[in-house]
């Protein structure tokens, strides 16, 4: 293992573009090489060295750890297309973080703003804290969003999370995300996501879901009308084999998409 | 005898999106003044007389000093104005939706130069919209075709009687057309409203939804025409017999089409609303001929999303600070970079964030230094440092406009411009070769 441990040591008055932060950029590098990777300031480019205080050793990816302390709440897509080896950040972070990544870990000891592991295509990344809204969702104008990989969150995910999830049954791929709490449209468009809710959910969920598994354990402000309560189970069995147990209701849907679905929404009886 | 009034004849209206390009307009040779508007609504030929000199009215460039607005020469504010925004770190441009297409390109030139932001009046109305657009198409038509064939029209969360005045009578509802011989007679017209607006009295039928629940409406008709039962007796305060009812109208209609305006594209769901209601429009094409038209607000809100797009990509929410155009609403959209204060300098082409953005953000706005290219008094350039003073695109300087549509028309002149006012192109012009000359260029 070899950690490298930057500290944000200047106030941010905009966001910083740090698309650089990740351990396959820092792989092999010694600090003076690292310090002069790029990153975005307003309209200017700057380096990592202008901004963050760098100390510790890298060698390959899957053995890099990225050590991130000092608010970096303003900087974004921290962890942009990671494919091995963890980020541990110590602080809410920015928009975009873990976007596209599809290895490796990244951990938010804080809040995570919009598009948290947009787009995902593996790895995890987890939330001690409150995300914001399009956590693993498409970016504007795409048809599938994430494709693999976990992401936790403690607390709430914002509206729109899992926007056109698409899973793959041959190359046995199953987004799945957690969450303690989620605002509304949760798993629009789903295509083979899954979805696990520890309490309450918004409005509209799985809405225009093509198939795909949603679990809720809490309850939902308003169910939409086009699913269709197939009856009660006692245990909810997920494609990534785990079994959730308790007492729920099975609904199907999202009908709007089809007359029989494989769609299904399961909460809390 | 000798000539006092001379008449300009097919002119294109430049207030809503409508677009009506029928106008008469009367112009008073002697004093240079608008005095008789024929054809146009009310709200167009208010605009035509509002181009007459008056108080509302800015003559000359204004800087601000110590709180009070002081007439200045154009170079000097020019210089003030290029100061700003070659100092600033984060520049935003906005607004474009009420000028025509040249000066909106003349604008995209200037923020690729500083690499700032670009936002146009969408990101407040359909901006939603273009968003579902992007996700899953739409099946979109010319208003003619409306006018020659529709025979079931549907306005959503719209109220043309009072936002598009003339759109009833011109495209889609009075008009006869070749195969809606009998104009009204002929079609059939369904108004989905939480109000019951003068549009919803007119209509053969109305529809009332609860608020901010129309996106459980329209999945509850898709899920109908499916051919699927429903668990439920009613949705957003609609009963299933009368859902199926209308599923029944929709799909034994010959040519329908829907009109969605912004109580249906900024209500909760926003570009949710309209992804589901493309999606309705398409599944009904199983059965007959459907298609949806957004209406536009701002004459040329549609030109600003055309003009963008051709020369960056995207229609609006742009970011430029990479040198490149990046697009992504939500974070380059003006509204939240404003609320998240990311801004320091602004240039507001034609339109009014002052008096229609939220409080939070405009409070932002104000805070840091202000440009306004503007022909009238407004909100926001009572709060600007530097006022350019613009002649009315479509009344005193020529130009192209896109209707509601799509369909480009041209602007024509009317008459010159008053005072040292000049058109919002050429100003754009003299500013983009004053931020050259500062930069360096």
């Amino acid at each position: 293992m070899a950690d490298i441990k930057l500290k944000i040591k200047k106030k941010l008055d905009f966001p910083l573009e740090a698309d650089s932060i990740t351990p396959d950029n820092f792989a092999g590098k010694n600090i003076a090489d690292i310090k002069k990777l790029p990153l975005f300031y307003a309209t200017k480019q700057v380096t990592i060295g202008d901004y963050f205080e760098v100390s510790g050793k890298s060698t390959d990816v899957a053995d890099t750890v990225i050590i991130i302390d000092g608010d970096v709440s303003n900087v974004k897509r921290i962890g942009e297309n990671m494919t091995g080896g963890e980020i541990i950040i110590n602080s809410g972070v920015g928009m975009h973080v873990g976007n596209h990544m599809s290895g490796g870990k990244i951990t938010v000891n804080g809040n995570a703003d919009d598009w948290a592991g947009a787009m995902l295509q593996g790895g995890e990344l987890e939330i001690n804290g409150d995300a914001g809204h399009y956590v693993g969702s498409a970016y504007r104008g795409y048809r599938q969003g994430m494709k693999n990989g976990t992401i936790k969150v403690k607390g709430k995910v914002g509206v729109e999370s899992m926007l056109w999830a698409k899973s793959s049954k041959p190359s046995k791929k199953w987004p799945t995300l957690y969450c303690g709490s989620a605002d509304a449209f949760l798993g629009i468009h789903n295509h083979g996501g899954t979805i696990v809710v520890e309490g309450d959910v918004d409005r509209c969920v799985g809405a225009d879901q093509a198939w795909g598994n949603i679990v809720i354990k809490g309850k939902v402000s308003r169910l939409l009308p086009s699913y269709k309560k197939v009856g009660e189970v006692k245990e909810v069995q997920l494609p990534n084999g785990e079994v959730i147990k308790g007492k729920f209701i099975e609904y199907s849907g999202d009908h709007t998409i089809k007359k029989e679905t494989n769609g299904r929404l399961y909460i809390a009886a | 005898m000798v000539e006092k009034v001379r008449t300009v004849k097919d002119v294109s209206c430049p207030f809503c999106g409508t677009l009506c390009d029928d106008l008469e307009i009367d112009v008073d040779i002697k004093k240079d003044i608008v005095v008789e508007v024929r054809n146009g609504c009310q709200i167009g030929t208010k605009k035509y007389f509002s181009s007459n000199p008056s108080d509302h009215r800015y003559m000359k460039p204004l800087i601000k000093e110590n709180g009070e607005h002081k007439e200045v020469s154009w170079d000097e504010a020019l210089d003030k104005a290029a100061d700003i925004l070659v100092n600033a770190q984060r520049p935003l441009l906005y607004g474009f939706s009420s000028t025509e297409c040249e000066a909106q390109s003349k604008g995209v030139e200037l923020a690729e130069m500083l690499n700032a932001l670009l936002d146009n009046t969408a990101s407040v109305c359909h901006g939603p919209s273009l968003l579902a657009i992007q996700d899953v198409g739409a099946s979109l038509a010319t208003l003619g075709e409306i006018k020659n064939r529709a025979d079931t029209i549907i306005f959503w969360g719209s109220n043309p009687v009072h936002a598009h005045p003339r759109h009833l009578s011109r495209y889609s509802d009075f008009i006869r057309g070749y195969f809606r011989t009998d104009g009204r007679n002929d079609r059939n017209i369904i108004v989905i409203d939480p109000r019951n607006t003068h549009t919803a009295q007119i209509a053969d039928k109305y529809i009332k939804v609860n608020p901010s629940e129309d996106y459980e409406l329209i999945q509850a008709i898709r899920a109908v025409l499916r051919g699927s039962e429903l668990d439920v007796k009613e949705v957003s305060g609609v009963s299933i017999d009368d859902i199926k009812e209308l599923v029944e109208v929709l799909k034994s209609s010959n040519f329908g089409v829907v009109f969605f305006g912004m109580g249906f594209t900024q209500s909760l769901g926003k570009h949710r609303n309209v992804d589901t209601a493309i999606r309705l429009v398409a599944e009904l094409n199983d059965y007959t001929k459907f298609l949806l038209i957004p209406m536009r607000g701002h004459y040329n809100v549609a030109g600003a999303n055309q003009v963008f797009t051709w020369n960056t990509g995207y229609a609006y929410s742009i970011d430029f600070s990479r040198g490149y155009p990046r697009y992504n609403p939500g974070e380059f959209s003006s509204v939240d970079m404003l609320m998240r204060d990311e801004i320091d300098a602004s240039l507001i082409v034609a339109s009014d964030p002052g008096s229609n953005f939220p409080a939070a953000s405009v409070k932002n706005l104000f805070k840091h230094p202000l440009i306004s290219i503007e022909p009238h008094k407004t909100p926001t350039s009572a709060f600007a440092d530097v006022i350019l003073p613009a002649a009315i695109a479509g009344i005193e300087c020529e130009g192209t406009a896109y209707r509601m549509d799509g369909v480009p028309l041209r602007l024509r002149k009317v008459k010159d411009p008053p005072g040292e006012t000049l058109s919002d192109k050429e100003i754009l012009e003299k500013l983009i070769e004053k931020v050259k000359e500062k930069m360096g260029e």
